[in-house]
């Protein structure tokens, strides 16, 4: 366990030191405060209509109409952060001949896996923080209903470590950063467009299946604010079977 | 300490190693030597457990490296060929890293730490970002992470290559201060480097093991034998014909032209006399004898570079030889 703990801080000091990081962060900050206050600005206009006609009154929640998109948002902007954060976990410790050191240490394939993914998921912590302070900040001037707004939260950043998972398992595969990064991003947006294949499945047991490993599936009821545990088992497991496959590409270094 | 048992290693076709044999003793220093490409580092890399042999055992302090690669790695201090330092970090902060991950106790950090900075020397920058440092300090940050974790055993690998010839001498300065403290194997391709830091060698060459000993017995390893230069105002096709009736001579080679030769002999210094006298008496002129002795360097290249021909000197030399005795 030490030994995980000490490579998860290790590598998570080196993203905090990493000016990239703060690009990164810098960037991300732009784009949720220039949506978020769009966002914020037409649900209070479409608010003071509804004010004006009193049919439709009611209709307006703030949970769907600004966090969800802030999520979605988010969730846009983890596809593409996530490769960037996981490329150098791996691939540039193999570029670097620098991840034969973690080869010839005491240490099990497993613990340096776990140990590079807990310091990739503190990471997304950072992000989730940022991100965090837009609610929190509307919750000045507007009275919130936190529960399902931190559910959401809770699944975004569920699908954040499953691409993570996945991300770092393309990350052992390669040798080189850039690789790393297109397959993972590209990983990342496959697995939405596997909730679109369901409607082309002709059996109905192709379209359960597809729509069982499909992300979106999953994440419509988190995003809605209720937790299923079946959805939490299809997040863990994804994650497990990656971190899996990983350990077995870092176990195979030893037989080459 | 160190028990290699009939190491192999393929990568695909190639055989990297083939029926690799020796052991270290606790507390030597032994100098691994071979051409480029003859197998040092594979050797090296299945000893640390950094990946497995094809077939063969190797074992550190009685633990097998295959059964129980954590035992074996907790007692291993390596640096491979490319020091595996992480440029973003600062010097100290890394060899906490290191220690850490080597498993030294979380009270003792600091104090090993320290310690392995005092040792190589890297107190001026050690609250530098390792990325800043030039290649001598890297290669020493490589040098102070091994010894960190104060591991039984020190393998490295090629530690001089590609410093400047300053930096080189206080590499090897390094690892004579490291000696008595470690079992250490340091890998090589340059002789000098064997002499200056070891006291065994272990010379490989194309993947097997041609010579094993002491460095003091390799260089007497033709014991008895000798070679003198010899430089003549006229020259002679084939001075060769010409010395094969002296007794104790067993090879003629030429030299740079006709007129340098050097004699190899077996014997004591009456051989020299005989063949002084038989080149007098022949009015060639001679105009310089020197003796040199046969060196490391020597046994080194007929091991390793000129292997194909020293099959055929040996056939020389029994020629000659059987000459002698007719
Ligand atoms: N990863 C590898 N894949 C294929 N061949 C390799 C690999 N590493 C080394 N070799 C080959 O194995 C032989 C021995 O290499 P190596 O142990 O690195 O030699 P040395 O360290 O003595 O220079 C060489 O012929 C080299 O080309
Ligand atoms: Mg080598």
């Amino acid at each position: 366990m030490s030994n995980i703990l000490t490579i998860a801080f290790k590598e998570f000091k080196s993203f905090i030191k990493n000016p990239t990081f703060y690009i990164m962060m810098t960037l991300l900050t732009l784009i949720l405060s220039a949506l978020f206050t769009m966002q914020l600005q037409r649900f209070f206009q479409m608010g003071a209509m509804a004010m004006m006609q009193p049919g439709a009154a009611g209709q307006a929640n703030i949970h769907y109409a600004v966090f969800l998109n802030h999520l979605q948002i988010l969730n846009l902007i983890l596809i593409f952060i996530v490769p960037a954060i996981t490329m150098r976990l791996f691939s540039e410790e193999k570029k670097l001949r620098t991840f034969d050191l973690l080869l010839t240490c005491p240490l099990k394939s497993y613990e340096i896996v776990i140990g590079k993914y807990i310091g990739a998921l503190l990471a997304l912590f950072v992000i989730f923080l940022i991100a965090f302070l837009y609610p929190l900040g509307t919750a000045l001037f507007a009275k919130l209903n936190w529960a399902p707004l931190l559910i959401a939260f809770l699944g975004i950043y569920l699908i954040a470590a499953v691409y993570a998972a996945m991300n770092l398992f393309c990350s052992s595969l390669s040798e080189s950063i850039l690789i790393s990064y297109v397959t993972s991003a590209i990983l990342n947006i496959a697995v939405w467009f596997v909730s679109q294949a369901v409607e082309f499945a002709d059996t109905q047991w192709a379209r359960n299946f597809l729509e069982h490993i499909s992300l979106s599936f999953h994440i419509s009821g988190l995003i809605e604010g209720t937790i299923r545990t079946n959805s939490l088992i299809y997040f863990f497991s994804a994650i497990g079977l990656f971190l899996f496959l990983n350990e077995r590409v870092v176990e195979s270094h030893r037989w080459r | 300490m160190i028990e290699v048992k009939q190491l192999c290693k393929d990568y695909g076709n190639i055989r990297a190693i083939d029926n690799v044999t020796f052991s270290i003793q606790k507390g030597d220093v032994v100098g691994f030597l071979g051409p480029n490409g003859a197998g040092k580092s594979t050797t090296m890399k299945i000893i640390t457990g950094f990946m497995a042999p094809s077939s063969g055992s190797a074992s550190v302090a009685g633990f097998d490296v295959f059964e129980n690669p954590i035992e074996v790695k907790k007692r291993i201090g390596y640096l491979p060929e490319t020091p595996p330092v992480y440029s973003d970090m600062f010097v100290r902060d890394y060899l906490r890293y290191v220690a850490s991950l080597k498993q030294v106790d979380k009270a003792k950090i600091n104090s090993f730490v320290d310690r392995a900075i005092e040792k190589t020397n890297l107190n001026q920058v050690s609250h530098r970002l390792i990325h800043h440092l030039s290649k001598g300090f890297k290669q020493r940050v490589g040098i102070a992470q091994a010894i960190v974790s104060d591991p039984e055993v020190l393998i490295l690998d090629e530690p001089t290559v590609g410093l400047d010839p300053k930096q080189v001498a206080e590499i090897r300065d390094l690892i004579k201060e490291l000696r008595g403290q470690h079992t250490i194997i340091l890998s090589t391709h340059i002789l000098p480097e064997v002499q200056a830091t070891c006291e065994r060698v272990v010379i490989i060459n194309k993947g097997k093991i041609v010579a094993q000993d002491t460095i003091q017995n390799l260089s007497t390893l033709e014991r008895g034998q000798g070679k003198v230069f010899i430089r003549l105002r006229k020259e002679i096709q084939d001075l060769a014909g010409l010395l094969k009736e002296v007794q104790g001579v067993i090879g003629v080679d030429n030299g740079a032209n006709k007129k340098e030769w050097k004699v190899d002999y077996k014997g004591d210094e009456e051989v020299i006399g005989r063949v002084s006298e038989k080149i007098v008496s022949s009015g060639l002129g001679l105009i310089e004898l020197s003796p040199s002795k046969v060196d490391l360097e020597d046994v080194f290249l007929k091991l390793t570079y000129g292997s194909d021909n020293k099959i055929e000197s040996s056939e020389k030399s029994a020629q000659v030889s059987s000459h002698v005795t007719v």
